[in-house]
């Protein structure tokens, strides 16, 4: 027996984090969900493998993207003219809410309804296998689906397809299960979809997420792809195989002279890029340690963008040959920087304290918070640390010109 | 900073007037109206500009029309300013001198020079006058750490400078009620991308539909071809029905003539009658015959007068009957003999045509004149031989002659006369020898002749003495010479003997050569002519054995006298079989009688047979019969056709056709199928189509990249604003936080002013209040026995010393940071005259820290203050 295992297809998903980016990059990306999609099922018919599992979140319902049906349906026709059945449940980005999709796939193309079903194939080699899943039908699923589970059925092989997360005992969201539980039913492989990491929870039986097949954002680094499963001496073996079309990394850069110019920094980075190529395109986003604050004009032509944009254009062929395109830069300063010699700390220290409440930061915001773009990301728990510690940065800088200054 | 000089050039009342400043306290005495107030405005004006002209009483413009304006020259840091300011736009126009290095500043550096000093805080606490102190009951903490923060910590200036920076590029960045900054037009175009976006969504639901009609068009068209498909079959009935019609009238026809039917006219009914009639008929014929011979045999009974008189000489022709075997066997030998002679006749003629001489055939040659012939033509050929030899050697001896004596004539010979005559005589011997009776007596006498022949010419020429070579060979050659005439006289003799033989039997005409040939044809010729002879004797002899024989019938049986012999024999042999079957004839005439009887039996029989089968059918005859049966047969026909008739049409046809009324209601519904066909395919085209322009507008809709592209764009713009939210965030946090840290630090003086503030109101209230307590909204203070008093409750002239003593200890604590002086213009007028007195005494111990301007109308003055130190303001 062979089968592919993927999820998190999130096809025609916009990247985020990106801007300014030259357009024949932004196509790459566009299409980097479709090229990554492609190369799993690609490999599916190459194997010929006797059935494909979808684990959830093949595209975003939420995108409306009509680019991901055709695509999907073009694809499931390809394998079904190869005669290769496909497993889909879908999950909280692609559940169920319409019967549109169920109609319109082809013949080999299984979408699991909303209570746990169970699938039965018989393979070319006369071996039968079990599937069990289900697809959500709303964006949340709080309750443990593992009881609706059947035990090991009377098939050659029984395969779990589960899109969700461990439960943590508060606030789960997505169909929360335990590895115990999934180890009790006995099962040969479980098949989970939603975390985008791959990892394996248990190592046989498998218990394994294969996570998305194109990382998105600048979190989502390494090599992202799929498993083939195959079965070795009644075990199942999964081989993961990379689908990125493009890698996201996040280098660490130490900046070590004394006084950082962003003149020096380019130079740096422009090093780094002609001493390390990328096998596959990569969008990189390095993390700099600096030895000392930057100046705070340099800061800010780094925050607002143009010293990023003026890097793009004059390493260009450096970055293409590289094939690594630099897509934004962070920066890290020596622990314990805000200083202020002549106005003494613990002024800066307690006024901090009243500056940086969140009624103070909501009062700040105002109404963008009617924005909901901007409202999403100041909702996160990172943003008020980022914000203080850009605000800590900018007066570190300011204080370096002070000294200049009084000096 | 002290205030050194003041240099009025027109200022309200004063005009061209200087005023020299002490560092320490300076008292201006001056009644009312002396200008004490336009000089604290002056002071302000020149330093930080005079007010608008909306507010012309604030602006002290020179009464007598002289230059409005003036200067200042004071020390800031050890240098020495000068600052001039005259009329002008925007505050005045300034110009700025340090004296100590002499060199010109921009005006604009003025207020950097004066800072954190600015109009506002000069007015509030350094200017103090009656008003402004009466303004105490309002005085609060804020109010206060408002002005302590403008003063400053310590590089406050700076750090007030970044925040004020920052907050500029904050407001660049996003203002809530803004629309230019970069985030507020960056949310607008999020908005408008969104909307685009929202109308580019309307796809998706456009897509689905799409494929939902095209899912359903597609099921149509299946279900449409379907019938298509049905329909095209019907119309294909419809025109095989109508090509069936004919068929089917055939058919209709074949039913109309039915014939009810009628048993025993099968073919086999027809065979047996046939087989009935032929038995009779055969029964018939066989009664005729036998009738017919039993007739013959009746006539035959009466004999023929031939075999009446063969009967009459039976004896007599018994010897002739037996005769005749021995008679054909004759008349065979007759013919047998006759074609032998005339082959033996042309075949002798063939003969003498060919040898016949004068119609004489030559006489065969007889044994001796064989040998005779054979032996002289053996001779002559010798003789032949032996001269044409002797010739060559007589040739071959004259060359050898010639070439010895080429010019001797020939010689004669001399010795050939003596070989000639035994030549000679040999011949003769021969010759006579020849002669001789016996064949051995010739060929001895030949050979002596020989001999002697030989003797003479070899023996003895060989005897003759050849001295010489020349005579040797001329005896040679007349030797030879001589055999040679011998020899030729030997041929001459041969010849003409052998023409005599020929002569004499008449072969004179044939060459000798053909001799040999001749004789045998002749001796074949004789043969044959023998032959003739004996055969023809034969012929002759059974000539007449035949005609004896048929003399002798011609003799008993006169009617066969002139028949030829072998119809005589046929009749003879005839007559004797006649004579025999006669023997037979009576019991065969009655069997035959009796044959006939029973054919009579049995022709009833097989007409009663016939009658009987006829019958039983209710035909009269057979005649009847078969019209009966042709016309079964005729039917059976019909049936059969009609049967492959209806095959061919099929039985669903047969039984729709038979549904069917007329040709035209066939044609009717060929039509309307027909129809139906063309708007079913008409219906199924226009599905295409429709599903042609479905999978075009779904192409469509997926190549366009305008959704994914859009949301990009949006994230990139999400990404942009977070990016500019966060950055706005940032300055104005940072702003906030600078602020913030100044006011703490500033905060921190406070205490040292309530402390110095409490020292000074003591010592201005003879101690009778000695603690002031300055909380976030009031000021209270404490009486010397311990009850605290609010503002309110304290006196107007004891409030005015509280916040007297306040704006001193601010000036104080602060002197740090501002050094400005402490200008106060009649501000002690509710004071009573003991706390006026400590009042002077204060400013005077506090002029040691600050500079002091103290502008009064209390002459009293003089008794707390040196009189150096103040001067008459009108002079």
């Amino acid at each position: 027996m062979k089968f592919i295992h993927a999820a998190d297809l999130h096809l025609d998903s916009p990247f985020l984090g990106l801007q300014d980016l030259p357009t024949s990059l932004l196509t790459q990306i566009r299409e980097s969900t479709f090229t990554a999609a492609t190369r799993v099922f690609d490999r599916a018919l190459a194997e010929q493998v006797d059935f494909v599992l979808l684990a959830g979140d093949l595209f975003d319902r939420a995108e409306q993207s009509v680019a991901a049906q055709a695509y999907l349906i073009e694809q499931f026709d390809r394998l079904n003219q190869a005669k290769i059945p496909v497993v889909v449940g879908f999950g909280n980005h692609d559940y169920l809410a319409d019967q549109h999709l169920s109609i319109t796939y082809p013949d080999n193309v299984t979408v699991m309804g909303p209570q746990v079903t169970t699938v039965t194939l018989n393979l070319r080699d006369g071996q039968t296998v079990a599937i069990s899943g289900f697809s959500y039908d709303q964006r949340w699923v709080t309750h443990d689906p593992l009881a609706a589970f059947p035990e090991h059925a009377e098939t050659d092989w029984h395969l779990g397809m589960l899109h969700g997360a461990v439960a943590t005992g508060s606030g789960d969201h997505y169909a929360p299960f335990t590895v115990a539980e999934l180890l009790a039913k006995r099962y040969d492989y479980w098949a989970l979809g939603h975390i985008h990491q791959r990892q394996f929870l248990n190592e046989n039986p498998p218990i394994l997420y294969a996570g998305n097949t194109q990382g998105r954002d600048r979190t989502e680094t390494g090599e992202r792809g799929a498993y083939l499963v195959t079965s070795q001496d009644h075990r199942l073996v999964p081989v993961f195989f990379p689908t990125s079309a493009l890698v996201w990394t996040n280098p660490a850069l130490t900046i070590e002279t004394p006084n950082p110019t962003l003149a020096e920094i380019s130079d740096q980075l422009a090093t780094w890029l002609t001493q390390n190529f990328a096998a596959t395109p990569e969008l990189v986003v390095p993390t700099l340690a600096l030895s000392k604050s930057l100046s705070a004009a340099d800061q800010a032509q780094m925050a607002n963008g143009d010293w990023l944009a003026l890097f793009q254009r004059t390493h260009r062929r450096t970055m293409q040959t590289a094939q690594r395109v630099v897509v934004a830069v962070r920066w890290k300063l020596p622990v314990a920087t805000a200083e202020t010699p002549q106005l003494d700390t613990r002024y800066w220290a307690t006024s901090a304290d009243q500056i940086f409440t969140p009624g103070n930061l909501q009062d700040l915001f105002g109404k963008l918070v009617q924005e909901p773009a901007l409202a999403e990301w100041f909702a996160d728990p990172t943003t008020a640390p980022e914000l203080r510690e850009g605000a800590a940065k900018l007066l570190a800088a300011l204080a370096g010109e002070e000294d200049d200054h009084a000096s | 900073m002290r205030l050194n000089r003041l240099t009025i050039y027109g200022f309200g009342q004063f005009h061209d007037r200087t005023f020299d400043l002490r560092p320490g306290l300076t008292v201006f005495l001056g009644a009312n109206e002396a200008g004490k107030s336009t000089l604290t405005q002056f002071i302000s004006a020149i330093l930080f500009g005079f007010p608008t002209k909306k507010h012309p009483t604030l602006r002290y413009e020179p009464l007598d029309g002289s230059r409005f304006g003036g200067e200042i020259s004071f020390t800031q840091d050890g240098q020495d300013y000068l600052v001039t300011r005259v009329d002008g736009p925007h505050g005045g126009k300034v110009t700025l001198h340090n004296v100590t290095s002499g060199l010109k500043l921009p005006a604009t550096s003025l207020s950097h020079l004066l800072a954190p000093m600015d109009a506002t805080l000069f007015q509030q606490v350094y200017a103090i006058n009656e008003p402004r102190l009466a303004a105490v009951f309002a005085t609060s903490k804020r109010e206060l750490v408002d002005h302590l923060r403008h003063v400053g910590a310590v590089g406050s200036d700076f750090w007030l400078a970044q925040a004020s920076q920052l907050d500029e590029a904050a407001n660049a960045r996003y203002k809530p009620q803004g629309r230019n900054p970069e985030l507020n037009r960056w949310l607008l175009d999020y908005r408008e991308l969104r909307a685009k976006l929202e109308r580019a969504n309307a796809a998706y639901p456009k897509y689905w539909e799409l494929l939902d009609q095209r899912q359903q068009l597609t099921q149509e068209q299946a279900t449409l071809r379907a019938t298509l498909q049905a329909a095209r079959q019907r119309v294909t009935t419809s025109e095989q029905r109508l090509a069936k019609w004919p068929i089917y009238q055939q058919w209709r026809a074949l039913t109309t003539a039915d014939v009810p039917v009628t048993t025993g006219f099968d073919p086999q009914d027809a065979a047996t009658l046939e087989h009935l009639v032929n038995q009779k008929k055969v029964t018939q014929e066989s009664l005729n015959h036998d009738q017919q011979e039993l007739t013959t045999q009746r006539q035959a009974a009466q004999l023929t007068p031939l075999f009446q008189h063969y009967l009459e000489t039976t004896d007599q022709l018994a010897s002739t009957l037996a005769g005749i075997p021995d008679t054909l066997v004759a008349a065979h030998t007759v013919e047998q003999a006759r074609s032998q002679q005339a082959d033996l006749e042309e075949r002798a003629g063939n003969l003498e045509r060919q040898y016949a001489h004068q119609g004489q055939m030559p006489q065969a040659f007889s044994l001796a004149t064989l040998q005779e012939v054979t032996q002289l033509r053996e001779e002559l050929t010798t003789a032949n031989q032996k001269r044409r030899r002797l010739q060559q050697n007589l040739n071959d001896l004259n060359e050898q002659f010639r070439q010895q004596q080429p010019s001797r004539q020939q010689r004669r010979n001399p010795l050939a006369d003596k070989q000639i005559g035994w030549l000679a005589a040999g011949l003769i011997v021969l010759i006579g020898s020849l002669f001789l009776p016996s064949a051995f007596l010739k060929l001895g006498g030949a050979l002596v002749g020989v001999a002697v022949g030989y003797y003479g010419a070899f023996i003895v020429s060989s005897g003759t003495p050849a001295s010489q070579q020349t005579d040797e060979l001329e005896a040679e050659i007349r030797d030879l010479q001589a055999q040679l005439r011998e020899g030729t006289g030997a041929t001459t003799e041969l010849t003409n003997r052998l023409d005599a033989i020929g002569e004499s039997h008449g072969m004179a005409d044939v060459p000798l050569a053909e001799w040999a040939t001749a004789q045998g044809a002749i001796a074949e010729w004789e043969r044959l002519t023998r032959q003739l002879e004996v055969v023809t004797t034969d012929l002759q002899a059974a000539q007449q054995a035949v005609t004896d024989f048929q003399k002798k019938v011609g003799a008993i049986l006169p009617e066969l006298g002139d028949r030829d012999l072998q119809d005589q024999v046929n009749q003879l042999m005839d007559l004797q079989r006649q004579q025999q079957r006669l023997a037979t004839r009576d019991s065969d005439l009655s069997a035959l009688s009796e044959r006939v009887k029973r054919d009579h039996t049995s022709l009833e029989q097989a007409t009663k047979a016939v009658m009987t089968f006829l019958q039983t059918r209710n035909v009269p005859d057979s005649q009847a019969f078969y019209q009966q049966y042709h016309a079964v047969q005729e039917r059976d026909q019909r049936q059969q056709r009609r049967a492959d008739l209806a095959h061919q049409l099929g039985e669903s046809d047969l039984a729709a056709l038979k549904g069917v009324a007329n040709e035209a209601a066939l044609q009717a519904t060929f039509a309307q199928d027909k129809q139906q066909l063309t708007a079913i395919q008409a219906q199924i085209d226009s599905g295409n189509k429709r599903l042609a322009t479905l999978a075009g507008q779904i192409d469509q809709l997926t190549a366009s990249g305008t959704q994914a592209m859009l949301r990009q764009k949006l994230a990139d713009l999400e990404t942009r604003m977070i990016a500019t939210t966060q950055r706005w965030l940032v300055d104005r946090l940072a702003s906030q936080w600078i602020e913030a840290a100044l006011a703490a630090a500033s905060s921190d003086r406070l205490p040292q002013i309530v402390a110095k503030a409490s020292e000074f109101y003591g010592k201005l209230t003879e101690n009778r209040y000695t603690e002031i307590e300055l909380t976030e909204t009031t000021l209270r203070v404490r009486r010397q026995d311990g009850e605290w008093r609010t503002v309110s409750q304290l006196s107007r002239g004891t409030a005015e010393q509280l916040d007297f003593a306040v704006k001193l200890a601010f000036a104080i604590v602060m002197t740090q940071q501002v050094q400005m002086p402490v200008v106060i213009d009649d501000g002690l007028v509710n004071f009573d005259v003991q706390r006026r007195h400590q009042a002077y005494r204060l400013l005077n111990e506090i002029s040691r820290d600050t500079q002091v301007i103290l502008l009064t109308a209390d002459t009293a003055i003089a008794a707390d203050i040196d009189e150096q130190q103040i001067s008459q303001l009108v002079d």
